[in-house]
């Protein structure tokens, strides 16, 4: 075997998801090439990681409701619903308790739409697991259930402006942590990598396992300590607009300097949002107990039942899971749009599906990964947000984004069948 | 005579039903510790279901189990295993998507700090009881569904025996084995018999009933035919009483039994 | 048992047929809307049901979601229930013949309401779009003459969005022939959904480079994603931004500067005017004797039908005084957050 494709073996790392990076830099590269050096900006690439977070949070969720052999319809409604509440709860009933512009609204208006989300999320389960009916009839009926519910919280009309502190959850020049914090995160995201490896090196030792080699480590955590800290450096090239320095300046009682003031943006709110859900999503899916009772379930649900484990409560709280996750996308979007409006997230549960799909889960169950999934959200988000920037219009992009869906799964699939695993 | 030993498993008047129909109906069986009992009969003469009762898949109409002389409130697989009860299921009942170590602790992982998985741990584990029976298998991050028919033989007989099993059901364990890994599951049954564990044995096989069983319980339309010491009757006295139902003069007549042939 | 069980039966049956014919009495007036869901329709079937009570007479409804199938079943659904006039709010105005059709057959008067039906014995009420169109056009051309213009349009499936559009551009044409206005993108919003809208925008505002002088979006929903995305950028309030329908949240905007038009369709005036006609209609009058009616052929089919065209209003921060005093909305909702000696109307 050739000695790149030996080394490469020795990292342990999962040859599909290198692929889908893979494929991702190449479309990246492919617009930033047609769009005349567009894509590939600091400015644009700040904007996709915002315009990704949200079906990335719920894309997380989904992988767990299709590894156990369910689907979740009504994501989209939820967030829709969800949205209208949490709208209405900071414009409205807050305001008459506490006064406006109280700092304490957006944290009460936030835990109340998470509330809100995990029971609309135990309730579906509760009715999937105990009862036996199967989830895409109850999360279908869950769709128009909450999308009607949606319209029905102010009778249609859209809830605007919403809490100052809350739109801070959508990203935007305030809404993200600026240069220094961004540096800390990355920092501390680069350590937790080392760590992590160094860790799991000294328990393989204990057991006496074979190790990777030093080499292979030391790759890794190069690897992922450049590529975080090289995504940092990116969002900290996106300065803010001028009219935000101006506004800043003023406030501060700083002159700006001829050159201009430069303020990074740095990583956005909701895209730490997500990253947080990635990675605490992740850790559920494949270091607890939990985690290890939904692949087994969506593997052999009988075996489960058999090894004891209570797999109708596993299931409902994977559904609670995912009710929370897209009531914490909801809160992004309407932060993003400084709106709650009730078709917020219309056709959400399609686009999550297809990131998750496309991030390696398969609709037979038993088989999924988070970071895939995350990975599918932004590629499908990289090709609309491409295309509008090279100016092809939304029913061509429709045609595009199937395409490239059915193709990914079309190759995934024949990927699988030729190499004969399953991982 | 030996004195009667308090049985390992005592199952009394145990009945179950699926809709009308009687999968089991007034079964008693015991079992004694170090034996192995063998539970034959035709396809869908209940053996499985008592099985599964005993395994606690299913849960019982009516009847007792006891269990070392005390009763036994058998409700989900999780009180069976608490008692000492190991199944090892016809369909081997293995998640097909994960790893060996995962199957092994399912339902049982060992953890680490703060509630983690212990993967380090239970592979090391599983590595250990896969040694003693396949020492050639190596595949221990491969998952399940990639491995051979033995290999997921071995699988589910380590899962069996890695807990201090002290009552062991086996469900048609050489069904899909060649006749060396059949010589290697007889050895093993031995090994178990030496210490102390109490095996079910269900088989199709008569053969294998005669070679490993030391006695035998015969089922049909999910009553007991009759239950004999393998040393007290023959080949021939057993198919009678799978397939007619004549108990013959050597075995303890249950209430399935059509008529005492001379 | 068995008798009375059947007695039983028979009264139930026989007081339905009853009660059914006691509404007979009065007239019915059924109305089939494409999509309830929208924010807008719910003030168009308040100002229709309080002229069918006023009259007497039975209001009876079905929403076809979005479906023109589904219409075409709604609308024979309501011929069955004994609509004596059918108000549709066509999804499909296409598709929606064959029902429209077996209506007229069956001598029912049909009013096409806001949406064009091309059948010449239906009656046509809209607010005129193309004129919503160039309102909307008008009113940031007031502020911008000159510059590079983005067009926020509707959903593509949606032939509406064709006529704002078109109307936006007969309005522009000039300046664009002349080069003092450059079309630098153009979108179509799918489902006309604010967050599409708000990431077209954004990605429009990366390609140009934030150098744009001004938004034609089609409606207030789309202005508010793309006034978000300009907020982003710090260029909101600084960039004219057009919507309609008069959403609470867009006069808001505008009484805060970061709108410049709403075109307002009093909802309320377009339903009423729609429920006196039909009564007309069903008593007999000839739709040529509605007063105020023209004739009017300007669809893709050029069938000449008789119409009533409403005049809508477009609202800017100089008038916004008219949709408070019409009841449309409070004051200390279009003023809330304003600073106060901005502007007059919010004191």
């Amino acid at each position: 075997m050739p000695p790149l494709a030996r080394f490469l073996r020795s990292t342990e790392l999962d040859t599909r998801m290198l692929g889908m990076v893979g494929v991702l830099l190449a479309i990246w590269i492919a617009f930033h090439v047609l769009s005349g050096g567009l894509f590939l900006t600091p400015r644009n690439l700040w904007n996709l990681s915002v315009q990704s977070s949200s079906v990335a949070i719920m894309a997380t969720g989904m992988v767990l409701v299709i590894v156990t052999r369910n689907i979740d319809l009504s994501i989209g409604s939820m967030l829709g619903f969800n949205g209208m509440v949490m709208g209405v709860i900071q414009t409205d009933l807050l305001p008459k308790l506490l006064g406006f512009e109280h700092p304490a609204t957006w944290m009460l208006t936030l835990a109340a739409g998470l509330v809100l989300g995990v029971v609309l999320g135990a309730l579906q389960g509760c009715i999937i697991a105990y009862l036996g009916i199967p989830a895409f009839i109850v999360t279908l009926g869950g769709l128009l259930v909450w999308r009607g519910a949606a319209w029905w919280v102010t009778s249609g009309q859209t809830v605007a402006p919403l809490d100052d502190r809350f739109t801070l959850l959508g990203g935007g020049p305030e809404g993200s942590i600026g240069a220094t914090w961004s540096w800390v995160f990355g920092l501390i995201a680069c350590a937790a990598v080392i760590l992590s490896l160094a860790h799991s090196r000294a328990r393989r030792r204990k057991f006496d396992f074979p190790l990777r080699p030093m080499r292979a480590e030391v790759f890794l955590s190069a690897a992922g300590c450049v590529l975080i800290l090289a995504a940092v450096a990116v969002a900290n090239a996106y300065p803010w607009p001028i009219g935000s320095v101006r506004r800043y300046a003023e406030a501060s009682h700083i002159a700006i300097p001829d050159g201009g003031l430069f303020i990074a943006h740095g990583i956005a709110i909701p895209v730490l949002i997500a990253i947080g859900a990635g990675v605490v999503m992740t850790f559920l899916a494949r270091r607890t107990r939990f985690g290890r009772y939904v692949y087994a379930i969506g593997g052999n649900p009988e075996a489960a039942e058999l090894a004891g484990v209570n797999t109708r409560w596993v299931i409902v709280k994977v559904f609670m899971l995912m009710g929370l996750l897209a009531a914490i996308a909801g809160a992004i979007s309407i932060a993003r749009l400084n709106a709650a409006t009730n078709s917020e997230g219309t056709l959400a549960e399609l686009l999550v599906i297809a990131a998750a799909v496309i991030g390696g889960t398969s609709l037979a169950g038993g088989i999924g990964s988070v970071a895939g999934a995350m990975l599918g959200a932004v590629l499908m988000q990289s090709l609309q947000s491409g295309m509008v920037l090279l100016g092809v219009d939304t029913p061509l992009q429709n045609i595009v984004v199937g395409i490239v869906l059915v193709g990914a799964v079309g190759i995934d699939t024949i990927y699988r069948r030729r190499t004969g695993s399953g991982s | 005579m030996t004195a009667p030993r308090t049985p390992l498993v005592e199952m009394r008047d145990i009945s179950l039903s699926f809709g009308g129909i009687h999968a089991v109906d007034r079964v008693s069986i015991d079992l004694q510790p170090g034996e192995v009992m063998a539970l034959v009969g035709h396809n869908g003469a209940g053996k499985s279901t008592l099985a599964k009762i005993l395994s606690g898949a299913y849960r019982r109409d009516s009847g007792t189990i006891a269990v070392r002389g005390e009763e036994a409130a058998i409700a989900n697989p999780r009180d069976a295993k608490r008692y000492g009860i190991e199944t090892i299921y016809q369909t081997l009942a293995l998640a097909e998507n994960v790893d060996t170590a995962a199957n092994l602790f399912l339902g049982r992982e060992l953890q680490a700090r703060w509630g983690t998985l212990d993967d380090i741990a239970m592979e090391a584990a599983a590595r250990k009881a896969m040694g003693r029976l396949n020492p050639n298998f190596q595949r221990f991050k491969d998952p399940v569904k990639a491995l051979s028919g033995g290999q997921r033989q071995s699988v589910a007989i380590a899962r069996a025996i890695l807990f201090n099993a002290q009552i062991l059901i086996m469900d048609e364990p050489t069904a899909a084995l060649g006749p060396q890994e059949t010589a290697q599951v007889g050895d093993l049954i031995k090994q178990l018999k030496a210490q102390g564990i109490g095996i079910f044995l269900i088989s199709q096989d008569i053969h294998d009933v005669f070679d490993l069983a030391d006695r035998v319980c015969v089922m049909k339309n999910g009553r007991v035919v009759g239950t004999a010491r393998i040393a007290d009757v023959g080949e021939d006295d057993v198919l009678g009483m799978i397939i007619l139902g004549k108990c013959p003069a050597g075995a303890i007549p249950g209430p399935g039994a059509t008529e005492r042939s001379q | 048992m068995r008798r009375l069980a059947t007695a039983l039966l028979a009264y139930v049956a026989l007081s339905i047929c009853f009660a059914a014919a006691a509404e007979a009495k009065g007239k019915v007036v059924g109305v089939s809307w494409s999509n309830f869901q929208e924010e807008r329709w719910k003030t168009d079937e308040a100002a229709i049901k309080a002229v069918v009570a006023a009259d007497g007479d039975k209001y009876i409804s079905a929403d076809a979601q979005s479906s023109a199938q589904k219409q075409l079943t709604d609308i024979e659904s309501l011929i069955a229930q004994g609509a004596n006039a059918l108000i549709v709010l066509a999804q499909d105005s296409s598709a929606i013949a064959p029902a429209v059709q077996k209506a007229v057959d069956e001598g029912i008067p049909v009013i096409g309401y806001d949406r064009l039906i091309e059948n010449p014995n239906a009656f046509y009420i809209t607010f005129d779009n193309k004129e919503v169109g160039r309102m909307q056009a008008r009113a940031v051309f007031a502020v911008k003459p000159a510059g590079n213009y983005v067009f926020i349009k509707g959903s593509s499936a949606d032939p509406n969005a064709n006529f704002l559009f078109s109307g936006q551009m007969e309005v522009l044409k000039d300046a664009i022939a002349a080069g003092t206005i450059k079309n630098v993108g153009e979108a179509y919003t799918d489902g006309w959904l604010p967050a599409n809208a708000q990431r077209n925008m954004e990605q429009i505002l990366t390609k140009t480079g934030n150098k744009v002088d001004a938004v034609a979006a089609s409606n207030d929903g789309t202005a508010g994603g793309a006034i978000a995305a300009l907020a982003a950028q710090g260029m909101a309030g600084a960039v004219p931004v057009s919507g309609q329908d008069g959403d609470h949240a867009a006069l808001n905007r505008i009484a805060l500067g970061t709108q410049t038009v709403s075109v307002w369709k009093d909802a309320r005036a377009l339903g009423k005017k729609a429920a006196e006609i039909a009564t007309l209609l069903a008593d007999g009058k000839k739709m040529s004797d509605i007063a105020g009616a023209v004739k009017f052929s300007g669809g893709p089919r050029k069938i000449e039908m008789s119409s009533l065209f409403l005049i809508p209003i477009p609202i800017t921060k100089d008038n916004l005084d008219v949709v408070i005093d019409a009841g449309w909305i409070k004051r200390d909702e279009v003023c809330q957050g304003v600073k106060p000696g901005t502007i007059k109307v919010c004191g």
